[in-house]
């Protein structure tokens, strides 16, 4: 076996300029409450058949909020060369490491998030559409999340003559929540397509395939909205379809990755919703939009977070860096590599290989 | 005459062609190891190399493999090929 010297990192995310905080002026005015920890590891053991072919990797980090922090990040790895950046269009926090010469491919990352749940006070929102360029760029299409033709022809129907952003997000968040469901047959968390989705009437997805009918609906009508990739960390306090654990606070969140979603009032700030996890807990639960439990939570995520998951980034159809082989990647809520040009499944991690664990400080 | 067919005839089973196909729906990174999966399971294909940004696949493989095997391979991933341009690589 070659052996090669591992490299070790520790950033501070929170205060290296290199990664510049995602914070909006109006998010820090969220009150906190139901405050979590948890430790995290991610473990990598790269393999392919081309084991002397250069692979590289690109591990999503989870972003700094005013409703997640990270401490005590640190990365020990055999790869020849490894760094964090955040140099690409949505400033997607990235480990990205590389591996010349054949040989093993490791990498384990660990750290600590602090996360606090999120609560919005809808209260504060005004109907002005004045909205601040970082998030008007939201309101802009992406290849998979188009705002024009069928896509608009049916916002419009869904709003009818609401008036305000917050009465058209209600409305879209009801239909979405009422019309789609989900498909346990659909690969990981779905590709997120709403064009494709509306056009062939598609209502049955994963979270990326509702979560990304919803936002595209919402920028359709010009409510700014975005969908954010990541991962459970826990025990719902709700149902285990949104996150579970042993009594002991251990999760293996392998394939936990879950995509939610936000739209912006002014006044009021980024929104937090999760449409997807509606449709899962009428799934897991075996239940229907009367039961009280579903009646619960359909209107909690409307507004709230429960924050047993965290968020890694808001990316869609972009290019990370350093730039790979293959680009655009439609989403970054999963680890990325290739081995020259070809793609490893992240679909899979056994093959991949990849395998992650979360221990909440209980 | 038998003389040239015999001179010519390892050339001819050795024969190489490059083949360029479209497949305008790959959306994501990984619809491209899917294609490139596909045409690689193709008996007397060498390589193939897929990209995502151009849509395209670039097959190297025996010269005489019929368009309809390099399209009914990449239907295999659910997606439709179009044959752009096929030639015989110089040995």
């Amino acid at each position: 076996m070659q052996r090669r010297a591992f490299i070790k990192g520790c950033v501070a995310l929170g205060a290296s300029s290199v990664i510049l905080p995602q914070v909006s002026i109006l998010e820090a005015s969220e009150p906190k409450s139901k405050t979590r920890i948890f430790f995290v590891t991610n473990s990598y053991n790269l393999k392919h058949e081309n084991i002397k072919g250069l692979t590289k990797l690109w591990v999503p980090l989870p972003q700094e909020t005013t409703y997640q922090k990270v401490s005590d990040f640190k990365f020990n790895s055999n790869a020849t060369n490894a760094y964090v950046t955040d140099k690409n269009s949505y400033k997607a926090r990235t480990l990205y490491a590389e591996w010349k010469n054949g040989g093993e491919k490791l990498l384990e990352v660990t750290y600590t998030i602090t996360t606090y749940e999120r609560n919005s006070d809808l209260s504060k929102a005004t109907a002005s559409t004045k909205y601040p360029k970082d998030v008007a760029h939201y309101l802009k299409p992406t290849a998979h999340i188009p705002t024009s033709g069928k896509v608009k022809e049916l916002a419009l129907k869904i709003i009818a003559n609401s008036k305000t952003p917050l009465d058209k997000a209600k409305a879209i968040y009801a239909w979405v929540t009422e019309n789609m469901y989900r498909d346990n047959a659909v690969v990981g968390c779905g590709l997120g397509d709403a064009g494709k989705a509306i056009e062939q009437n598609i209502m049955g997805g994963k979270c990326t395939d509702i979560s990304s009918v919803f936002v595209a609906l919402l920028r359709s009508v010009g409510v700014p909205a975005r969908e954010i990739f990541g991962i459970r960390l826990g025990s719902s306090r709700y149902s285990k379809a949104c996150g579970s654990s042993d009594e002991k606070g251990l999760a293996k969140i392998t394939g936990g990755e879950h995509c939610r979603a936000e739209f912006y009032l002014d006044g009021a700030g980024w929104i937090p919703c999760d449409p997807a996890d509606v449709a899962k807990v009428i799934l897991t639960e075996k239940m229907t939009l009367n039961d009280p439990l579903v009646k619960e939570v359909r209107e909690y995520f409307f507004g709230n977070w429960e924050m047993n998951w965290m968020g890694y980034n808001t990316a869609r159809d972009f290019v990370l860096t350093p730039t790979p082989a293959q680009k655009p990647l439609n989403m970054f809520g999963y680890p990325y590599a290739e081995v020259e040009d070809e793609v490893l499944d992240y679909y899979a991690p056994a093959a991949f290989a990849y395998s992650f664990i979360s221990q909440e400080k209980l | 005459m038998k003389k040239w067919l015999i001179l010519l005839l390892p050339l001819m089973l050795f024969a190489k062609e490059e083949v360029v196909i479209k497949v305008a729906e790959m959306h994501c990174p990984l619809c491209t190891t899917a294609v490139k999966k596909a045409l690689k399971s193709i008996e007397g294909v060498e390589s193939s190399k897929v990209t995502l940004e151009t849509k395209l696949a670039v097959v190297i493989a025996k010269d005489g493999i019929e368009d309809k095997t390099f399209l009914e391979a990449v239907k295999t991933t659910g997606y439709e090929g179009v044959i752009v341009s096929r030639h015989r690589l110089k040995e």
